[in-house]
């Protein structure tokens, strides 16, 4: 082993420029690895520790609803069995803020909260100027708000806002906040004020939707007893009952999912790497060819020959998969912390501290190592067959014999893959699935790589020197044509895809807001407000507003021919337990179809009927003729389902309900008003209207369709440039890939090229060769990879999107256009020096 | 003790066999020094990778020391020859990625020989290259390769010692140098020496010829030319 070892230490000496580039491809792969994984679990260990603190409390007890007595009672019975058990009541629903100050014409969208003294049992608010928060703040008609508000409505610390039918005195500026909706949805700032003073606001009408909150504080011991002592006789209210390490084992496996998810992006990096790990070890075996046939010679046996060659590979991978670790480490430290501290604030944490961590330092080191033997094995093998005769007569090398040991390695490479794919997503089937889709998108590239060969093989006896040198060049033996198609192709195809989808999206949202869409979204207009909302909207818009009638109900059983779901349970366990927004109507929308059944005539029926959404019928196992029953705000409708629709989710602008009902029974119902209208041109004419309507309709919520769309943008840009980043590295991985093929063909090609200058040929013509060569490299990876662009986007928008699918063109020609460019300028950027080296130097070292 | 047992060997030349080494019997005494002459194609390289176990003959079987190594594997070859075996080449086959000194240490470190770099030192020390041993192979000189090559050849001490045109890559003085090293070889350690080689006068220093044809090889004794041209 001594000898083995001794080479090794040699050969490395000897070798390591040249491998330095197999180094790279493993350092580039682990890096994604560990900085991806490494970021996850630093906000995972961040956020599991502060679970308290996101709930605010031990159990939360939360009714979309007001307390019906029957879950208020049943809520009492269960806790006069718990001394030790502290609550406090809380409230939050989202409404419209004005300035007090009436000359101001603004209003927003805010998330009110309301909470007691007691508020909160774990976690602390921080406030602007280390002001120290005690319920005294909000107590008497005060309110803390969050700094962003002050901003929209030009407001400072002492000014007064109004909500409702209340005013308040702004006395702090929230920073952060416990108990916060961890990742949820926000319709707009927070405003924090005293519970009283939120009932008194008169904003809690019929079908406003508002979240009530009862939170206990509880010994750790009876945080699980009185958990299930709650929700066994709550079962069939519509109340949830979750304690803090619900949503401590939600965040973890939500972490733990997006960590799987993130570390199969970077094994595939590493895949790519591997590509190149194995290309480089490919060529460098071609090379080591004299060097294994005199160690023969000298009395090596195959084993020892290849050892030291395997040896050589794991000291590479070891030392690759470091660097990777190392610069993982440094991508982490370079990480600004305004950005480290704005992602604390979005997850509600105090802090977030963020390092690699000894679990992903370790995944990323055993993938590193494991894939990059696993690629650098097959060509390895290849030694075994190299002769000693080979040093007396050259080119003697047996060939044609079926390798089952090569055929073995081949097996144990797709089945290592799959294991570690499998062992990063922590699932078999996420794991069959990367293998077999890039085994799928690798076989298509290599087969377009094949097929170029071939087409242009011909072209190698044509009459131009240049043009047929650099088509012997793709497809002499020993070429890299396929492994820089592999490479470059797919880095190009992740980058183009991910814009193309990017582009589909955005234009989605561009066909909602349409030629002449609604862009203004009113809710919670009361019954008696629907008049006077609609004339000054007529006033204020041109146009007469449509009014949609909608109520909240719920499911609480079905009576059918397949189907009877008898309580809320069943209901729940369908998927069906939420609070649903219906409605009642004569008519179809432009974006609803029937497909079962016949929807009823314009005359209202005293009948109670639904139209159902097809999804709605597929899990409650509906036929036409079934009864649904529905709590509607405390009364029971029985409705026949009279026919099922289809709802064209991309086009909302007139809404879209899962449940439709005949007029004729709803209208008795207390009921409140939504309203899509198209607002006014111009910043300052919206502001008005949002401002009269606050005015004169306190209660009337009015969410601007522009703002969401910029801030749905705003989220698209952000995810497009993180998967950008991620394309990136894929590109960089190719990127390195051909620079790598390059330099390992750059000794027969510095040999060649000092022939042909021997015998004549001109730098010029040379740099021809090149720029054919790798231009036609480039413009086919680009080809491939904006084809299957297409391809993707085609698959996403059509069937997870469920969007109508652009080919954007444009994107698809840049990218194959860049990606020509880059292969163009790196190919021929790397090979200059072969065009500068004198000739008589290299056939000299010949 | 080289024995040759009915050896021929036969290759594929297009769709036809062609036979490169006609069936031979031939015996080479320990110590002997025998060249075998011939012009190109005649087989002599065939042959002498026969003899090293490089390849496989078509037919008969060689023993070396008594021993068949036509039954033998790839490893039991590469071990024989790491033992029995010291081999020159025309183009000096040196590890281009080591140092003189380390291309010498190899065959000493693969039969884990316990005073290897003592030894090297002497080894090229012996064939005049003390102070280039820590040059690579491409800061030397053709005949400065070739003898780093003899020093690797004679590295292990081995019985039989085999050149294939050691002297065909190289000008008359570098050539007459290695001439005279294989020489003091073969009379002071009593090497058994086997030359291939197409110049007749460096074949003439050996004891025995072979005269190789076609395939067909012709024995002829030297020794009083030798002795003459002494």
């Amino acid at each position: 082993m001594t000898f083995v070892f001794r080479m090794v230490g040699r050969e490395l000496r000897a070798s390591w420029r040249r491998l330095g580039f197999f180094f790279v491809c493993v350092a580039v792969g682990v890096g994604a690895i560990v900085a991806l994984r490494s970021v996850i679990q630093s906000v995972g260990v961040a956020m599991t520790s502060e679970t308290r603190a996101l709930t605010a409390a031990d159990i939360l007890i939360e009714s979309g609803q007001p307390w019906s007595k029957e879950a208020l009672a049943l809520i009492e019975t269960a806790l006069v069995a718990e001394p030790d058990v502290t609550r406090t009541a809380s409230i939050q629903t989202a409404t419209m803020a004005r300035p007090a100050d009436l000359t101001k014409t603004v209003a927003k969208v805010v998330e009110l909260r309301g909470v007691e003294a007691a508020f909160p049992f774990y976690g602390h608010f921080v406030l602007q100027d280390d002001v120290a928060y005690r319920h005294d703040l909000l107590a008497g008609g005060g309110a803390l708000v969050r700094p962003e508000l002050l901003v929209q409505l030009d407001l400072q610390v002492g000014d007064d806002i109004v909500i409702g039918e209340g005013t308040f005195e702004i006395r702090g500026v929230i920073l952060r906040e416990p108990g916060g909706q961890l990742g949820a949805f926000s319709f707009g700032p927070r405003v924090l004020v005293d519970h009283e003073d939120l009932l008194a606001t008169g904003l809690l009408g019929f079908g406003t939707r508002a979240e009530r909150q009862l939170l206990l504080r509880v010994p750790d011991a009876r945080i699980d007893p009185l958990v299930r002592a709650l929700r066994d006789p709550l079962r069939d209210e519509f109340v949830s009952i979750r304690s803090y390490r619900r949503t401590e084992d939600r965040i973890a496996a939500n972490l733990r999912r997006a960590e799987n998810y993130l570390s199969l992006i970077g094994f595939i990096v590493l895949i790519l790497g591997g590509i190149g790990v194995w290309s480089v070890t490919r060529v460098f075996v071609q090379q080591r060819i004299r060097s294994v046939a005199i160690l023969k010679c000298l009395g090596a046996t195959g084993g020892q020959v290849l050892a030291i060659y395997v040896t050589q590979v794991a000291v590479l991978a070891v030392g690759g998969s470091v660097l990777g670790v190392a610069m993982a480490g440094g991508v982490m430290a370079a990480i600004p912390t305004a950005v480290a501290d704005q992602a604390a604030a979005a997850a509600g944490l105090a802090d977030l501290s963020y390092g690699l961590t000894v679990s992903a330092v370790t995944q990323g080191l055993v993938v590193g190592i494991v894939v990059s033997l696993l690629f650098a094995l097959g060509p390895l093998l290849e030694m075994r067959a190299i002769k000693p005769l080979a040093l007396l007569r050259w080119g003697l090398l047996p060939a044609g014999a079926r390798d089952w040991t090569q055929i073995g390695v081949a097996i144990l490479l797709a089945g290592g893959l799959l294991m570690v794919a499998s062992w990063q997503a922590s699932s078999w089937e996420a794991g069959l699935w990367v293998c077999g889709g890039f085994a799928a998108v690798a076989g298509v590239l290599h087969a377009v790589g094949q097929g170029l060969i071939r087409v242009i093989q011909p072209l190698g006896v044509g009459s131009r020197f240049a043009f047929r040198h650099a088509v012997l060049n793709l497809v002499r033996p020993g070429n890299q044509t396929r492994v820089i198609l592999l490479a470059v192709g797919l880095g190009s195809f992740f980058i183009i895809g991910i814009h193309a989808v990017q582009a589909n999206l955005v234009n989605a949202f561009a066909l909602e807001i349409g030629d002449n869409p609604p862009d203004m979204f009113l809710i919670d207009i009361q019954q008696d407000q629907a008049d006077g909302v609609g004339a000054l909207l007529s006033a204020q818009t041109g146009r007469a507003p449509n009014l949609l009638p909608v109520l909240r109900a719920r499911v609480t059983g079905v009576v059918g021919e397949n189907t009877t779901l008898e309580t809320v349970r069943e209901i729940r366990r369908r998927g069906m337990g939420r609070e649903y927004t219906v409605t009642y109507r004569g008519a179809l929308e432009d974006n609803e179809r029937v497909v079962d059944g016949a929807f009823w005539d314009d005359t209202p029926s005293d009948q109670a009927e639904v139209s159902v959404e097809e999804s709605v019928r597929s899990r409650l196992g509906l036929e036409l003729g079934d009864t649904i029953r529905f709590d509607v705000l405390g009364r029971e409708v029985a409705a026949t389902v009279s026919s099922v629709r289809t709802v064209d989710w991309d086009d909302t602008r007139s809404g879209g309900f899962m449940f439709l009902f005949r007029p004729g029974v709803l209208e008795q119902a207390p009921h409140s008003f939504i309203a899509f209208v198209r607002g006014p041109e111009g910043a300052d004419a919206r502001a008005r209207l949002q401002r009269d309507l606050v005015a004169g309709f306190p209660n009337v919520s009015v969410i601007d369709g522009l703002e969401v769309i910029a801030t749905i943008r705003r989220i698209l840009d952000s995810v497009t440039l993180a998967i950008t980043i991620v394309g990136g590295i894929a590109l960089l991985s190719g990127v390195l890939i051909l620079v790598g093929s390059v330099a390992m063909t750059k000794y027969q090609r510095q040999y060649d090229t000092a022939i042909f200058k021997t015998l004549g040929a001109t730098s010029r013509t040379i740099m021809v060769m090149l720029v054919v060569e790798y231009g036609t490299l480039g413009v086919v990876a680009g080809l491939v990879g904006s084809v299957g662009a297409l391809g993707l986007t085609w698959g996403l928008t059509r069937f997870l999107l469920e969007i109508n699918w652009d080919p954007a063109p444009w994107i698809n020609v840049s990218g194959l256009v860049l990606t020509a460019l880059v292969v163009g300028t790196v190919g021929v950027v790397s090979s200059l020096d072969v065009l500068r080296k004198k000739p008589l130097s290299t056939l000299q070292a010949e | 003790m080289i024995e040759l047992r009915n050896v021929s060997k036969t290759v594929v030349s297009g769709t036809e066999p062609l036979t490169i080494v006609q069936p031979l019997d031939l015996s080479i005494a320990a110590g002997e020094y025998l060249s075998i002459v011939g012009p190109s194609g005649s087989g002599k390289s065939t042959l002498l990778g026969l003899i090293a176990g490089l390849d496989v003959p078509t037919t008969g079987e060689i023993l070396i020391d008594g021993d068949a190594i036509t039954a033998l594997d790839e490893d039991a070859l590469a071990r024989l020859r790491g033992r029995k075996i010291g081999f020159i080449f025309q183009f000096f086959h040196l590890v281009p990625s080591l140092t003189a000194f380390e291309n010498v240490l190899v065959p000493l470190e693969i039969a884990g020989a316990a005073d290897a770099r003592d030894r090297v030192t002497a080894l090229l020390s012996d064939v005049g290259l003390e102070g280039r041993a820590h040059h690579y192979p491409a800061q030397l000189s053709g005949g400065e390769q070739q003898r780093v090559a003899i020093a690797r050849a004679l590295a292990n001490d081995p019985p039989i010692l085999l050149a294939d045109e050691p002297t065909g890559n190289l000008d008359s003085a570098n050539g007459r140098h290695v001439v005279e090293l294989l020489q003091s070889v073969n009379t002071a350690r009593r090497t058994t020496i086997v030359l291939v080689t197409h110049d007749t006068e460096l074949a003439s220093t050996a004891d025995v010829m072979l005269r190789m044809r076609d395939g067909q090889a012709e024995r002829v004794t030297l020794e009083p030319e030798r002795e003459a041209a002494v």
